[in-house]
């Protein structure tokens, strides 16, 4: 079959536009998450929109993702007002303290299945409807995220525009060893661990919880880590204050114990 | 007599090992088929099925053409079988065993019901084998002997029972039949001349009824919330698909869609020869308006599709969302609700100032997860506990916030337990954790648990 010359100056420009148009990550828009940091290692200033981003737990929490869980409910409550598809093994979600990192619950449609394929599933479909449903964004919480179902998850979000975040929720420590570190689709992987609180001046007791949250991975950024103060109940995190005397070193049994009463 | 006698005088038998289970399946997969002649069936005792064709009979031509199809219908699918129709449930069971013959249906015209009961032994009153022996001792050998005689003195004699038989029998008292499963209240069928497998037709088929059902829908203001389409096979085998609605709904497009994407899961087998639709929740639905509402609330009705789509393949259950409570019980706090219900109107969500309220965690295990604690004081949270196996070093703590209801002794573990000492922790990693103690100290010591994760 022969080819016509003149189509090819354009359909090199055409290629060239699509190849532009895949490599920006950011087409559907950005979130910035107001810390200037943050907003820095990521291209386009914030987490893009219409992508699909991965958020990790760290240490025991990588079986729970409360910490993972906590983030997401953040970047959630900062998203524009929509249902939000929440799809998950057990419905352990508690809507009090979603509320607590700005998100409402009342927007939450959770879906629950016992098989990752299953949930997968249901995040693709809830990304394919798109805006036609008015999703603000869906959430994922599954172990095994294999590459080809990860593809797709990013290219549905990519062409719906609809935001998906991936919890990944893994069974025991052996399942998390091995996906871990994983290849994935995902835009960005995120890595959120509990830090001990921050102290409260003349407070015994737990002070201003903090997470360590650590973009691992980003097309297009730099990784980073950062010390923050928790979502706080409009959704935003922050830098927390320089990390001041407190050693993270683990205490014996031989310290005094903080306690702080309560009701 | 044992099998193993049985075999030395004739050692050509041939045996087969009793399988009650898998008659009793069988059994209830033939009551299942049968109803594609009437939606109330049930299987009766080890060996019967019970159709209740009242109302039913004339879509088939008349009771006899009735029973022939069914007779027809069962030597086809190899089962030898004893056909009889009468007036009450008693009736049909006596005439079935103890007047039909293999390929002659008892159908006794209306008046005749009673003469032909009369002439049957006593055993046709689904009397237990002792009384039924106990009737033919004193001579009583058929049910019309039965009949002139005072009620009270044979239930004196032989037990209520004989006389509660023979009354159901003669239709004196009567007898519900109560259906395998739930009875629809509504129902379109469709029956095919020749049996049909290729899933085309089938869709057709789907549509067809769908629109049938619809227009019935639409008369009537209601939408359907649950449905059950079953494929009845020539091998006497049903197929079901069954979905929930998250709306009431009856837009043919909608409901045949959902079907035909659920559809790969009919085997048709060797061909399909009716297709039953039935509906067995109905609501209100009133002709759609536009709705000025922007609340982000998930009832918005543009999610219903992509609902819909989840619920058929996860199943409804699977839908939920959170609903909080004003109440100071934890796990009656934040509920998860059926995706279908409304939401109260004045209730308010995400109104709760989470400054105000002592924090709560994320994620809250249902039920709480014991664990293994240290505690020096009585008042004073654990400074070392043992969950999932995995050792926690309690650096810090707030607490307790005592929270007390009688929702534990529902549990009745003793109302020791009705007081919970909730505690906020953190562990050296900074993990944060929502522990709580459960009853007071002292003895029995007391027990500890984790409900809930920090974000």
């Amino acid at each position: 079959m022969s080819r016509p010359t003149w189509r090819r100056a354009s359909s090199l420009s055409a290629l060239r536009d699509q190849i532009r148009h895949l490599e920006e990550p950011a087409r559907h828009g950005v979130l910035p998450f107001g810390v200037a940091a943050l907003d820095l290692s990521l291209p386009g200033g914030g987490l893009a929109l219409g992508a699909m981003h991965e958020i990790l737990g760290a240490g025991g929490d990588e079986e729970d993702g409360a910490a993972a869980a906590g983030f997401a409910a953040g970047i959630l409550a900062r998203l524009s007002a929509g249902p939000v598809l929440w799809c998950l093994r057990r419905p352990d979600l508690y809507g009090p303290g979603l509320v607590a990192h700005g998100l409402n619950p009342a927007r939450l449609v959770l879906v629950t299945a016992s098989h990752d394929e299953e949930i997968l599933w249901a995040v693709e479909e809830g990304l394919r409807t798109g805006r036609a449903s008015g999703l603000a964004a869906v959430v994922g919480e599954v172990g095994r995220l294999p590459m080809v179902a990860g593809r797709r998850l990013q290219l549905a979000a990519e062409r719906s525009g609809v935001t998906a975040l991936i919890l990944r929720r893994w069974r025991n420590a052996a399942e998390a060893a091995a996906e871990r570190d994983r290849p994935s689709a995902a835009l960005t992987r995120w890595r959120v661990a509990a830090l001990p609180s921050a102290d409260i001046a003349n407070e015994p007791g737990i002070g201003r919880p903090r997470w360590r949250v650590e973009l691992r991975r980003c097309r297009g950024g730099a990784p980073g880590i950062w010390d923050m103060e928790v979502a706080d109940a409009t959704g935003h995190v922050s830098l927390s204050a320089k990390l001041a005397d407190r050693s993270t070193a683990p205490a014996g049994l031989d310290t005094e114990p903080q306690y702080r009463r309560a009701g | 007599m044992p099998l193993a006698d049985a075999l030395s005088f004739l050692p050509a038998l041939a045996t087969s090992p009793a399988e009650p289970e898998a008659d009793a399946a069988a059994l209830n997969r033939l009551a299942e088929w049968c109803s594609r002649y009437s939606p109330w069936t049930a299987p009766d005792g080890a060996d019967g099925v019970k159709i209740e064709i009242t109302g039913c009979a004339h879509l088939w031509g008349g009771e006899a053409a009735l029973a022939d199809d069914l007779a027809r219908r069962l030597l086809r699918q190899n089962i030898s079988h004893r056909i009889a129709v009468a007036g009450t449930l008693g009736a049909a069971w006596a005439l079935a065993r103890f007047a039909a013959g293999a390929n002659r249906p008892a159908l006794p015209g209306p008046g005749e019901e009673r003469a032909a009961l009369a002439a049957l032994p006593v055993e046709a009153l689904r009397l237990d084998p002792a009384t039924a022996a106990g009737l033919r001792r004193v001579g009583l050998k058929r049910t019309g002997e039965l009949t002139p005689m005072p009620r009270d003195a044979l239930a004196r004699r032989f037990g209520a029972a004989v006389a509660r038989r023979l009354d159901q029998a003669q239709g004196l008292l009567p007898e519900p039949l109560s259906p395998l499963g739930e009875a629809p209240t509504r129902r379109v069928r469709l029956s095919f001349a020749e049996p049909i497998a290729d899933p085309a037709d089938l869709a057709r088929a789907i549509e067809r009824l769908v629109d049938d059902l619809a227009a019935r829908l639409a008369r009537e203001g209601m939408g359907a919330r649950r449905l059950d389409l079953a494929f009845h096979r020539i091998d006497g085998r049903v197929e079901h698909i069954r979905l929930g609605t998250a709306r009431p709904s009856r837009d043919p497009h909608h409901l045949a869609s959902l079907f035909a994407a659920r559809l790969d899961t009919v085997d048709p087998g060797l061909g399909i020869e009716d297709v039953i639709l039935a509906v067995f929740a109905v609501e209100k639905l009133v002709p759609e308006q536009a709705v000025l509402d922007s609340r982000p609330d998930v009832a918005a009705s543009d999610m219903a599709p992509l609902l819909d789509r989840l619920g058929a393949r996860l199943g409804l259950a699977a839908l939920g969302r959170i609903e909080l409570r004003e109440t100071h019980i934890p796990e009656r706090a934040s509920i998860m609700t059926a995706i279908a219900l409304k939401p109260h109107p004045r209730r308010r969500h995400g109104r709760m100032g989470a400054a105000q309220k002592p924090p709560r965690p994320i994620r809250l295990f249902a039920p709480p997860e014991p664990i293994e604690a240290s505690w020096l004081l009585p008042d004073d949270p654990p400074f070392r506990f043992t969950w999932r196996r995995r050792a926690h070093r309690v650096h810090r703590a707030d607490g307790p916030e005592r929270i007390a209801e009688e929702w534990w002794t529902e549990g009745g573990s003793g109302a020791a337990d009705a007081l919970r000492d909730y505690y906020r922790v953190e562990d050296e990693e900074g993990r944060r954790f929502w522990l709580f103690r459960a009853g007071l100290p002292g003895s029995p010591p007391p027990r500890w648990f984790v409900h809930g994760l920090f974000a």
